[in-house]
């Protein structure tokens, strides 16, 4: 087709819009790039004058000089925006006329369409509608196959969500026989405070190591590493030290967890910022502190996460320990004064600190450390508040028992022995409870239980048929486990706070002063050796590698045969 | 042929530039050290009633406009001017809002959430259409719906797409309707009207993936007649099936067809078919049938497989929503903690989510629970579209004439002028005195 004027004028019309178009369209893009780099929030100008000013917040002059510059910025912002908008318009309109102008020049070049005659046989329509079919059955398939990747790249974090559990990092877990050569959390691996190797001699200080930040949590055992918390209002720290000759082999501090508020919650000093024993499962270490911030650790001292699991409303401080169970990490996370303020059992995965389950928990405020054990034929997590002494299964979490009776204030730990789970109602009674109910089960499911020399703080320990306890006041009492009768009881004449423990045939009782008394554990009242530690101890002792390693108030000490006593380092 | 390449190409390029620079900015907040407080942000009051009210008589008025002009004045130009006139009206001064395409959500919404009502001026913007496509098929298409004429506007040089294709690509408007009405019920959000790649433009405002995925729409809508409304757009879907019971439907020549086909090579959107054959051809009848009874035991079959795959699908769907994506997002930056600008949405969303992640926690799972269902329903929907499109095409259709499409015609009235009869009723061509016939 030949040119005509008015096609030439059309074509004209619509280049000269293109050219407007591209022109307004170049100049809003050039302001966009150019103003970029002075948004007040990235301006490298500006957040070094906020850096000067992180240094000496009250400079006036830094100030002022920031809020200019900020407000420039601001006002380069806003003449951006009224630009681009008056650029969209111009742009619009460009645009109109440039469609406006090229459709109709489209329009006279378009040679009109001529007539034609198709006669239909049937066998057009046929093939069409099997084509179309088949494209019908291409676009199902695409649509399908695009859901299923949709569903098979999904991984949720919420829990109990099995697209997760299909995508959790799968790791080895240390043996059984691994954990009971360690002390990975608060009493052993089992929380029963007993390991079976022997201690002849009478134990004497290797060893002891400064530790930088107070705290009550006990030491943990793994290798040839030992590992202590410690914490203040205004730091929290692990520490690492090695065994062999006490030397500090890292220390790192909490911090920066997310969503844990910056005003930490007041803790009485008694309790301290680092009451809850740390644990370990081989692979990494995890800390707990009473502000509510969790870590896990590499060894190497490394953060592999953090979460922040509070606010935790307890009147002396958070000291529960945590409990560990090959890779699964367990929080007894109760908290308030009344029996409905958010106490719950967190089950986590070491690996990511995901939570694989909560349990809510009719509870207030204790201080006790769950165990995780094989009771009544079955693998259970048993802890224990004012009133529910409550048995939960393992893994799942799904609860099995519950018994009222507990009273007070809750610190003791419960053990297994005899076939029974042994648990103290502070300073009231020491009860054995067959694990084998279900629901609400009365106090009969207890064998029986005693009112003398019950400890209102430390926890039992139990070696073949006997079970032992000492009180706040130093009295040291031996029950048969069957019936629960007293066999025998001594005043060790120290007060003490530490659970004791079993080495062997031994009985080891740390009163608070640092008189640490070996008795025989045995139906004979026997004390074998007595020791004095110039410190305070109120944690609880750990044995591993054939020694016996304390916390004092200061020290990180490890005891061991004399002969192999070491130099501090 | 090489310079209009030329203008396409420069259009290309200056909507690219368009959405970059449109792409929505937000402003961060003041650094403020000093415990001064950011006001709350505040919703802007909504239109006042009396305006809600005239925008309802401006559309069924420009509804029946369109009416009159495709039945009774059968005039292209005048619809043309109709949906300029709604483009701008709908378009750019009401911003794309309110508009029925996303309307039916908003029912859905209030179907499952008893604390919400639906204004009269929505039902309005939602039922008008349809209760027109039953009497006069898709007027609501042809001359007030702003973004098909935003596509109509912008078509330079219309391509065919093969018939076959445009059946297959029919149903993925079910599927947006499907989807959209779940996450309404479910109460996430309106995708619909989220993914609608054309407000933007109303708004000289958007995502830059919206924004991109508009000025493709645009592009691809110089060669293919409105390739919004034919597969994506969800109203249309519903048009679509209405118009196919319309009372009234779009005739292409007042008289006699003559099978000239310039009616179909008229119509940009294959929306023309072409006559069939009378009578069946018997050596094809005993395997149609047979096809035909196959595709109806496949219906349930694919109803249920369907609903089995949504059930699948609840955790994936429910991470668009809000409280999920919350948790999801809380839970994560316990594992793997990203560092975000402080007072970023992000940012505070986390704070919130810290503050109760027990509560977060209980909302994400409930959603999630509310999708198991949806899931299934959609699923269930998506089976029961695919099965019914293949039955249809399985049928027997019986035509004498080129006619368009019930549900296919947009009623641009493009084809009106295309006949040679229409142009001889119009006074454009001279009578014979006989109907024209080749």
């Amino acid at each position: 087709m030949s040119k005509t004027p008015l096609r030439s004028a059309l074509l004209l019309t619509a280049w000269i819009a293109a050219f407007f178009c591209l022109l307004v369209g170049g100049v809003m893009v050039y302001e966009h790039l150019t103003a970029s780099s002075n948004d007040p929030w990235k301006s490298p100008q500006l957040l070094a004058l906020k850096e000067k000013l992180a240094a000496s917040p009250k400079s006036e002059p830094l100030q002022n000089e920031i809020r200019e510059l900020d407000l420039k910025y601001r006002r380069q912002f806003r003449h951006r925006l009224a630009l681009d908008r008056t650029g969209a318009w111009l742009l619009l309109g460009g645009a109109f006329v440039l469609v406006l102008a090229a459709r109709k020049a489209a329009a006279l070049n378009n040679a009109p369409p001529r007539p034609q005659r198709r006669l239909d046989d049937g066998e057009h329509s046929r093939k069409l509608a099997s084509r179309a079919r088949w494209s019908l059955a291409g676009v199902t398939v695409v649509v399908a196959g695009s859901l299923l990747l949709i569903r098979l790249a999904n991984t949720s974090a919420i829990p109990g969500n099995s697209a997760v559990a299909h995508k959790a990092p799968v790791e080895d877990v240390p043996t059984l026989a691994e954990f009971q050569t360690n002390w990975p959390r608060f009493r052993g691996w089992d929380g029963s405070g007993v390991v079976a190797w022997d201690f002849k001699s009478t134990p004497a200080v290797l060893w002891h190591s400064a530790i930088p930040l107070p705290g009550h949590s006990s030491p943990i055992v793994w290798g040839d590493r030992a590992f202590v918390s410690g914490g203040t209002s205004a730091q929290r720290k692990a520490f690492c030290y090695n065994i062999t000759n006490g030397a500090l082999l890292w220390q790192r501090a909490i911090e920066n967890v997310p969503g844990s508020p910056a005003k930490v919650p007041d803790v009485p000093e008694d309790t301290s910022y680092a009451a809850a024993t740390m644990a370990t499962d081989g692979r990494r270490v995890y800390v707990f502190f009473a502000n509510a911030d969790l870590a896990a650790l590499n060894f190497d001292g490394s953060v592999a996460w953090t979460k922040y699991l509070g606010p935790l409303k307890n009147p002396y401080g958070y000291a529960a320990s945590l409990a560990i169970w090959g890779n699964t990490l367990l929080i007894q996370l109760d908290q308030g004064e009344n029996r409905a303020e958010n106490s719950k059992l967190v089950s986590l995965q070491g690996a990511s600190g995901r939570v694989l389950w909560e349990r809510i928990r009719p509870v207030p405020a204790s201080w006790a450390t769950p165990i995780v054990g094989e009771a009544a034929g079955k693998m259970q997590i048993i802890t224990l508040a004012n009133p529910w002494a409550i048995g939960y299964t393992f893994p799942n979490g799904k609860e099995l028992w519950r018994a009222k009776l507990l009273e007070n204030e809750v610190v003791p730990s419960p053990i297994l022995g005899g076939g029974f789970v042994l648990v103290v109602s502070p300073s009231s009674k020491l009860i054995a409870l067959r694990a084998d109910g279900a629901g609400k089960v009365a106090q009969a499911a207890a064998a029986w239980s005693t009112e003398e020399n019950v400890p209102d703080i430390s926890s039992p320990v139990s070696k073949s048929n006997l079970v032992f306890t000492v009180t706040s006041g130093g009295m040291a009492t031996c029950f048969g486990i069957n019936d629960g009768k007293k066999i025998w009881e001594t005043n060790l004449d120290t007060e003490v706070q530490a659970s004791p423990g079993i080495i062997g045939d031994n009985l080891i009782v740390l009163g608070q002063t640092g008189t640490l008394v070996t008795l025989q554990a045995g139906r004979d009242c026997h004390e074998t050796s007595r020791i004095q530690i110039p410190d305070k101890f109120v944690a609880s002792p750990a044995f591993a590698d054939g020694h016996i390693f304390l916390r004092g108030m200061t020290n990180l000490y490890c005891l061991g045969p004399v002969a192999n006593a070491l130099k501090k380092p | 042929m090489f310079r209009r390449l030329k203008i396409i190409g420069a259009l290309g390029l200056m909507l690219f530039l368009a959405l970059i620079v449109c792409a929505e900015q937000r402003f961060p907040p003041p650094d403020f050290e000093n415990g001064y407080q950011l006001p709350t942000t505040s919703t802007p009051a909504a239109r006042h009633l009396w305006l809600q009210y005239g925008d309802t008589a401006v559309f069924l008025a420009a509804l029946g406009l369109a009416v009159w002009l495709i039945y009774k004045k059968r005039s292209r130009r005048w619809l043309f001017c109709l949906s300029l006139f709604s483009l701008a009206y709908f378009g750019f001064y009401r911003r794309g809002c309110i508009c029925p395409i996303g309307s039916p959500q908003n029912v859905v919404y209030a179907l499952f959430n008893p604390n919400y009502a639906v204004p009269v001026t929505v039902l309005v913007f939602c039922f008008a259409p349809i209760i027109v496509a039953l009497f006069a098929g898709r007027a609501f298409c042809a001359g007030v719906c702003p973004q098909g004429a935003l596509q109509d506007l912008v078509l330079i040089k219309p391509i065919k797409v093969p018939l076959w294709l445009e059946h297959a690509l029919s149903i993925i408007p079910y599927l947006f309707l499907g989807a959209g009405l779940i996450y309404a019920a479910t109460g996430t959000g309106f995708m619909i009207c989220r993914y609608d790649p054309f407000v933007p433009f109303f708004r000289l405002s958007g995502s830059t993936f919206i924004l991109t995925a508009g000025a493709l729409f645009l592009l691809i809508g110089m060669f293919i007649g409105r390739p919004y409304c034919r597969f994506l757009c969800p109203y249309g879907g519903i048009l679509r099936v209405a118009s196919l019971a319309s009372k009234w439907r779009v005739r292409v020549t007042p008289d006699v067809c003559t099978q000239c086909q310039l009616c179909e090579q008229s119509c940009p959107f294959g929306a023309m078919r072409e006559p069939t054959p009378p009578g069946t051809n018997p050596k094809w009848l005993t395997a149609e049938r047979r096809r035909l009874g196959w595709l109806l035991v496949l219906l349930p079959v694919l109803v249920l497989v369907g609903v089995w795959a949504g059930s699948k699908l609840n955790s994936a769907a429910s991470k668009v929503d809000p409280a999920v994506a919350l948790y999801e997002r809380y839970a994560r930056q316990q594992i793997k903690p990203v560092q975000y600008s402080a007072m970023s949405p992000e940012a505070l969303s986390l704070q919130r989510a810290a503050e109760n992640p027990d509560a977060t926690l209980k909302a994400a799972r409930d959603l999630q629970h509310r999708f198991i269902l949806a899931c299934e329903l959609l699923g269930g929907w998506i089976g029961l579209v695919i099965g019914l499109k293949l039955i249809a095409l399985s049928l027997r259709q019986n035509r004498t004439d080129f006619e368009p499409d019930r549900g296919a015609c947009v009623a641009c009235a493009r084809c009106f002028t295309s006949c040679p009869n229409e142009r001889v009723r119009l006074g454009l061509m001279p009578a014979t005195g006989e109907p024209a016939s080749l």
